[in-house]
């Protein structure tokens, strides 16, 4: 059973496979808080129960969803709700279990955010990759709209909602909210100039709010039991519980639901049950992969999006990766970098040009075919990658890879110096860790 | 002054077609898009495209499943797919070429029958991603399977894992590359028990009791992805 | 729409805008040069990609993109700050971080965009010295332009184009990230009517015409003004001339006539002015060459000798030839017999009428419609400059489209109603157009719907409609009428003519029945129908071709090979040998639109400036001093011995071309509309025009419609390196009739009508119209010209050979 530390509201029942349909969903109270919403309250009183929520989007950015819903012109126009479910940051995974263990909860927070958003048209954004989950998802859109809670007048309220999942075919960059909407339109996904912002002029050029997976799951809970309750777990500034995906070099990798605030060394060592025995912790990410590292001086920490702030870090989407004493860090910098280079979208040219040329100078590097003062280039390279791309995906690696060159120079000067000598990257064979199945 | 041979000579006795278009895609050039005689869709995929069109509101938006689509029927997106694809949507061949060559998951060359992606990144690499991908490459030599190496697939929590066919397993070991491969050949059911599906919550599992072995030394060369197989 | 002008300070300087257009723009009014790649107007929308134009911009912590930022008032801008500065050095070298320095062996140095601002803007050092991308080196994007992938920056302006300008969508970005390249769908070459414009707009030396590769360096060459009169688009073009041979055409930017773009045939068919085929000095039946005074005085007698039953018709020429040929014939010749039309024409009257100042769009008007209604031509054929404009007005500005054509057109796509209807039914249909505009129910009803309350309707109108008579200029001004089209401002008619300078060889008085100026009416003057049945009877003995090839461009060949056979004497001037050359007495050389000093008149009325850039080959020479000089010959005296004088004889002649001069034209043309002598026009003369009854006919078989395709024509056959485009004469035909003719795609059929028939290729077009099929004119071989007699065709199929035998 759930461990303690952890709290559960959106994990809450999950471990009961009947969750993933309507009437095991239902047994549990499910979609009340729908027909609540649709037969009783107006536009405004759901927008105002989540602005005062101060709930912040689980995505990455942490901006306020209330605030982001009530930006959406009012009018006749058509507007759109987007669910972010592309999920693809290394070491992001929660989406997935939400989905997966409990997709009604999500349906059921689109269609409550649709009324806040007055949006007719709802989709749902899932990764490609996610096929398990998108099958998952359109049986239980399919169980909604048998059940009335989508499609035409629901419940008799006058009110439409048509929710589509629409599968994406494998590019992170998709999960760039202006990217996806390109994606969604049948086109590359290419992240839009901003202004105009997607509340302004999004889908088709309308209004539209998108949301993470997470973010969304937790409208129902709120609308249920009011803003003040959810603003009973957690801190002032990051309020409610969050889902962090735990992975790396911990005995225990998974998902914990957690209240945020908690220390950041409780869910690394306390759930998800530290680094194997004999090992240390040398650095973790504390928001995915694009989050600049940390190091174990700072594993007491509050895990909020304020405190991993002011450590020059982020809380991001809320992903833990932890890499234990054996792992190299010059190597582990490629392994980022390589992801960015990879997922670039090549539109513009810091982004495009500067991954690729920091792969090459840190492929130099473990192959010992660099100098110190590569690294100094690589540290400039990526201050002139901040700030000057079009989208934030060029600043997710040069945040990372700059933060482990400044923490952690004298390891790469040394393995500049010792390649060609054994070098432990790997770090645990899997049947060490596979206990858990 | 008139003219000298039959003066107006109009032909008006033919009915005047009228094609009404709302809903146009602006001066989207028809000349470029292949008509459906020229493409020989089969109704199934016909039939399908359309169906995927008319869940948006801008047909345009069926571009991914339609894609989608094309490579269910033949595999990979191959040019007359593609053709018949654009053909259906009324796009130009090459607006779908260039959506499709953009994600990873849709292929514009031929790949085989049964694909695997196989996790290289930061927590699947830390656990042996990188020597998984190996031994399926080598388990894979000659078989109707295409195997790479892939980002993140969100699924570190079964580090190193592998999506096989759409379905994710994981913590795999380097050994049961094979017997998956194996299986796949043989139709039968892939690695049961380290399937995601049958995983229950983290929270849920006792903690480790496993034994710790030590890593191999070594200092792989990791330049050069392993792409396909 | 009142544009708010505002102040921003950029640098410290004050810079009065409008609000709302981009700060790069802004910017560069006050002089502040902020470098782009990206950034190009024409395309569209900014995308912001480059990210070379970032600013400071107070307020605002993050750096911005100027080419994408609206200026507001009160904008403080920084663009040499510390920060500024870093951001364009790292920029400049992340794009040289795959760009391969190769400058002295590219096409572009000298003339690179990137070159400019990497020594303006960028580091001055490079730290980069890992391995670049590297793709094949140029391989063939298509037939007539190379690709060198290595030197892409991908700064998306060619896609874009393909995209947003041209809408043929055929060149498109492929792989993502760093792999992106730029390419088209299963590597087939890119073959698109506009598709040079690349070259043009591609800031570094990744897309090179094949036409210009190693040809010359930015220093050896000069560049210089001239209008395109390959159609009557006249677009504006600069010529790159080496040792006084035109080694390129690009655009000059003209926002009134062509907005900055050319198509191929402009761009890629200066090879012809070269070709073998052309006339390189004057010439006598046979072939033997002679020199000018005995070409000369061997035309004029043979002129003189029809005494008075002589004719003459003009296609390719400027306002001052076509003035001086009129002269010729009523003054030296003493007929009337003048036509600059391929076929039936409307009368003077009607062509009065249709040129009333408050009748004529100005083509930049088009940007701004509210309706476009395309009537009778399809515009990429026939005037293709005009298919960009149309497609710029809806997509940027929402214009909305309405087709009603024989055939089905390129625009299409676009359109929000269309009709088809049979082939020679215009009048008809535009005459229930109009009746459905002004409140009737009627077949023309949905589309009606579109024009009816519309404000700003523009109607495009082709010069083949005018093959069906008077009545057909009736319906036009009638339903012009109907849409209350004059005198509304931005709303118009323009007309799409059979050839380049149509609308000026009118006015120059180049009609049977209109001199100069469309002054009064003249009585007798016979058509180009006329005059060929003249020839045909013996009543005309003698005829004059100055740029006109009836074999190949008129309808009804075989009435024309006739006629041409019959007469007694032949004096034609001709760039280049054709079927019609081989058949005339006398044949002078003409020169090309790199060579000719004269002017041409744009269908909006725009008097633009043609001008000699290039070296005439052979013994050519100028075709005014050869004109006068024959006019001497048959003692008359005109006063015209160049261009200047024979300019001033032409503005005097014409009382509404009287305020122009050639400053007044200058480097971007004017329109007479424009000017104070606008008013002198002759004004309609009351009445009706001719109401002849439209005759119906019908026939057996399935109706003929024909059409100028883009590609038909000499332009292929005497430019190599279009060669590639010559069409193959294709039968279009609907599904349904192919089947019921068990006929497949490819299928090679004859077509046949009275005695004449073509052969042809399967065309299966869904787009069709039941009952009716459509061949090119102008083909080689297979000359849909044949089958015309005046009058509505029909054509019985025969199948020759299957796909699949
Ligand atoms: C490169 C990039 C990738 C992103 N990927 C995701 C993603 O996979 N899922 C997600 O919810 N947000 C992702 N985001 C954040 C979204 O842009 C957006 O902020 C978020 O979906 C908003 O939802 P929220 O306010 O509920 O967090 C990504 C952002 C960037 C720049
Ligand atoms: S930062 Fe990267 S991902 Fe974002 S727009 Fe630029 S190239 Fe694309
Ligand atoms: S010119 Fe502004 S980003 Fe390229």
């Amino acid at each position: 059973m759930a461990d303690p530390r952890e709290t559960r509201v959106l994990l809450e029942h999950a471990e009961d496979p009947a969750l993933r349909t309507i009437d095991g969903y239902r047994g549990y109270g499910g979609y009340a808080t729908l027909e609540k919403a649709y037969r009783e309250m107006e536009q405004d009183e759901v927008l105002k129960e989540l602005e005062d929520s101060g709930l912040r989007g689980r995505g990455g950015a942490g901006f306020s969803m209330g605030k982001k819903a009530s930006f959406l012109p009012r009018g006749e126009m058509a507007k759109y709700l987007c669910c972010n479910a592309d999920e693809s940051e290394p070491g992001a995974f929660k989406d997935r279990e939400l989905m997966q263990r409990n997709p009604h909860q999500l349906i059921e927070g689109i269609a409550i955010a649709a009324l806040a958003a007055d949006a007719g048209h709802a989709f749902i954004f899932i990764r490609g990759e996610y096929a398990e989950q998108a099958d998952i998802l359109d049986a239980a859109v399919a169980e909604a709209y048998e059940a009335g809670y989508l499609g035409k007048d629901i419940l008799g309220c006058r009110r439409d909602l048509e929710l589509v999942v629409h599968r994406g075919a494998g590019a992170y960059i998709c999960g760039e909210e202006t990217a996806l909407l390109d994606a969604l339109e049948g086109k590359r996904g290419n992240p839009r100039l901003k202004p105009p912002f997607p509340a302004v002029q999004g889908l088709y050029g309308g209004p539209t709010l998108i949301n993470n997976v997470e973010t969304l799951s937790n409208v129902p809970k709120i609308v249920a039991n009011g803003a003040e309750w959810f603003k009973g777990f957690g801190t002032e500034q990051s309020p409610g519980t969050k889902v962090v995906s735990i992975s790396g070099g911990v005995r225990r990798p998974g998902n914990y639901e957690v209240e945020l605030g908690i220390p950041t060394r409780e869910l690394i060592f306390g759930l998800a049950g530290g680094p194997e025995p004999g090992h240390e912790i040398k650095a973790f990410y504390p928001g995915g992969s694009s989050s600049p590292v940390l190091t174990p001086a700072e594993l007491d920490l509050p895990y909020s999006f304020e405190a991993m702030g002011e450590a020059g870090s982020m809380l991001g989407s809320g992903s833990i990766i932890v890499a234990d004493d054996r792992v190299s860090i010059p190597h582990m910098a490629l392994r980022t970098a390589r992801f960015y280079h990879h997922e670039s979208c090549g539109k513009c040219a810091p982004c495009r040009e500067g991954t690729n040329w920091t792969v090459k100078m840190l492929e130099r590097v473990v192959r010992g075919e660099a100098t110190p003062m590569d690294l100094d280039i690589i540290s400039s390279v990526q201050q002139n990658i901040i700030g000057h791309c079009l989208c934030v995906l060029g600043d997710s690696m040069a945040m990372p890879v700059s933060a482990m060159v400044n923490k952690f120079r004298d390891e790469f000067e040394r393995v500049i110096a010792e390649a060609g000598m054994p070098i432990a990257i790997v770090q645990g064979a899997p049947e060490a860790l596979g206990a858990a199945t | 002054m008139s003219p000298v041979d039959g003066a107006g000579i109009s032909n008006p006795n033919l009915p005047v077609d009228i094609a009404v278009t709302k809903g146009r895609v602006p001066g989207r050039s028809e000349e470029q898009i292949p008509e459906l005689h020229e493409v020989d869709c089969p109704p199934e995929l016909r039939e399908r495209i359309e169906g995927l069109m008319a869940r948006y509101p801008d047909r345009r938006s069926a571009s991914i499943p339609a894609l989608w689509a094309v490579q269910e029927r033949y595999g990979w997106c191959t040019p007359d797919g593609i053709r018949q694809a654009a053909a259906v949507m009324r796009f130009t061949p090459a607006d779908l070429e260039s959506v499709a060559s953009f994600y990873d998951l849709l292929h514009t060359d031929p790949v085989g029958t049964h694909r695997i992606e196989v996790c290289t990144n930061i927590s699947c690499w830390m656990r042996g991603g990188d020597e998984l991908l190996d031994a399926f490459v080598a388990a894979g030599e000659g078989a109707d399977v295409h195997i790479t190496g892939f980002e993140c697939l969100g699924a570190c929590d079964i580090a190193p894992m592998a999506s096989i066919d759409q379905r994710y397993y994981g913590p795999l070991e380097a050994a049961e590359a094979a017997t998956a491969i194996e299986q796949l050949n043989a139709g039968a059911d892939v690695l049961p028990d380290k399937a995601l599906a049958a995983r229950p919550l983290a929270g849920d599992t006792p903690p480790p009791t496993g034994r710790n072995r030590e890593p191999e030394s070594r200092n792989r060369p990791i330049d050069g992805e392993v792409r396909g197989g | 729409m009142s544009a708010k002008e505002v102040t921003i300070v950029v640098d410290g300087r004050e810079v009065s805008a409008v609000e709302g257009e981009m700060l790069h723009d802004a910017a560069r009014k006050g002089d502040v040069e902020i470098p782009v790649f990206c950034y190009e107007p024409k395309l569209g929308e900014p995308v912001g990609a480059c990210r070379m134009c970032l600013v400071e911009i107070e307020g605002i912590p993050k750096l911005q993109t100027s080419c994408s930022t609206p200026v507001r008032d009160g904008m403080v801008v920084h663009t040499r700050t510390e920060q500024v500065k870093h951001a364009q050095n790292a920029v400049v070298e992340f794009l040289l971080v795959n760009h391969p320095l190769d400058c002295p062996v590219c096409d572009k140095g000298g003339e690179c965009p990137l070159q400019d601002i990497t020594m303006g803007w960028g580091p001055g050092k490079s730290r980069v010295i890992d391995e670049k991308r590297h793709f094949q080196k140029p391989i063939e994007l298509s037939p007539l332009v190379a690709i060198d992938r290595e030197r892409c920056i991908l700064c998306y302006r060619c896609v874009r184009f393909s995209q947003e300008v041209s809408e043929d969508s055929q060149l498109q970005l492929l792989d993502r990230g760093d792999r992106t390249f730029v390419g088209t769908f299963d590597d087939r070459p890119y073959v698109a009517p506009f598709h040079g414009n690349i070259t043009d707009i591609c800031p570094v030396g990744a897309l090179t015409s094949y036409t210009y590769r190693f040809r010359a360096r930015p220093w050896d060459i000069e560049q210089a003004g001239s209008v395109c009169t390959l159609c009557p688009s006249q677009c504006n073009v600069s010529f790159t001339v080496r040792d006084e041979k035109v080694k390129r055409v690009i655009t000059r930017d003209n926002h009134d006539v062509d907005d900055g773009w050319l198509c191929d045939r402009g761009r890629y068919g200066f090879e012809m002015f070269e070709a073998e085929e052309r006339i390189a000095g004057p010439r006598l039946k046979g072939g033997a060459e002679v020199e000018w005074d005995e070409a000369i005085a061997a035309a004029a007698a043979g002129l003189r000798a029809a005494g008075g039953e002589v004719a003459a018709i003009v296609g390719d020429a400027s306002n001052e030839e076509g003035y001086l040929v009129g002269r010729l014939l009523r003054e030296g010749l003493g007929s009337n017999d003048v036509d600059s039309r391929q076929s039936r024409g409307f009368s003077r009257a009607a062509v009065v009428r249709l040129a009333q100042p408050d009748l004529t769009i100005k083509v930049r008007e088009i940007d701004d419609a509210d309706v476009i209604l395309v009537a009778g031509t399809d515009p990429l054929h026939s005037s293709p400059i005009l298919d960009l404009r149309v497609r710029k007005a809806i997509r940027r500005n929402g214009a909305r489209l309405v087709v009603a054509t024989e055939r089905p057109t390129a625009l299409d796509g676009g359109a929000e109603a269309i009709a088809r209807y049979a082939p020679g039914g215009a009048t008809h249909f535009l005459s229930e157009l109009a009746a459905a505009v002004g409140g009737a129910e009627n077949v023309a009803s949905p589309l009606a719907e579109s024009l009816r309350g519309a404000e700003k309707v523009v109607v495009i109108w082709g010069e083949r409609i005018a093959r069906e008579g008077d009545g057909a200029a009736t319906a036009l001004l009638d339903l012009a009428d109907a849409c209350g089209v004059a005198g509304a401002e931005g709303a118009g008619l323009l007309e799409v003519p059979d050839v380049t300078n149509a609308r000026g060889l009118r006015e120059a008085g180049c009609l049977p029945d209109a001199g100069p100026g469309l002054g009064a009416e003249l009585a007798g003057g016979r058509s180009t129908e006329q005059i060929r049945a003249g020839l045909i009877s013996g009543e005309i003995k003698s005829l004059l071709l100055f740029g006109a090839d009836p074999l190949r461009d008129f309808p009804d060949t075989p009435a024309w090979e006739e006629a041409l056979t019959a007469a007694d004497h032949i004096v034609c001037f001709s760039m280049h040998e054709n079927a019609t050359t081989a058949k005339a007495d006398v044949v002078f050389p003409l020169e090309t639109h790199a060579e000719k000093d004269g002017t041409v008149t744009h269908p909006d009325g725009r008097l633009q400036r043609v001008r000699p850039s290039a070296s005439r080959p052979g013994i050519v020479q100028s075709n005014i001093v050869i004109l006068s000089l024959l006019a001497e010959t048959l003692d008359l005296s005109t006063g015209i011995d160049s261009q200047p004088t024979a300019f001033a004889a032409l503005t005097e002649a014409v009382p509404f071309y009287s305020s122009i001069t050639e400053e007044k034209i200058g480097g971007q043309g004017i329109r007479w509309q424009e000017t104070e002598a606008a008013s002198t026009i002759p004004t309609p003369d009351g009445g009706a025009l001719s109401s002849e009854p439209t005759t119906s006919a019908t026939g057996e078989g399935l109706a003929l419609g024909t059409y100028r395709d883009l590609w038909a024509g000499p332009i292929t056959e005497l430019n190599p390196p279009l060669q590639f485009l010559t069409p193959q004469q294709r039968l279009e035909i609907s599904p349904a009739d192919a089947a019921r003719l068990d006929l497949k795609q490819g299928d090679v059929v004859r077509v046949g009508q009275n005695g004449s028939s073509v052969e042809a290729h399967v065309l299966i077009k869904e787009r069709m119209s039941e009952g009716t099929v459509f061949l090119a004119e102008g083909v080689q071989g297979g000359n849909a010209n044949a089958l015309l007699n005046g009058g509505p065709v029909w054509v019985e199929i025969q199948k020759l050979s299957g796909v699949d035998a």
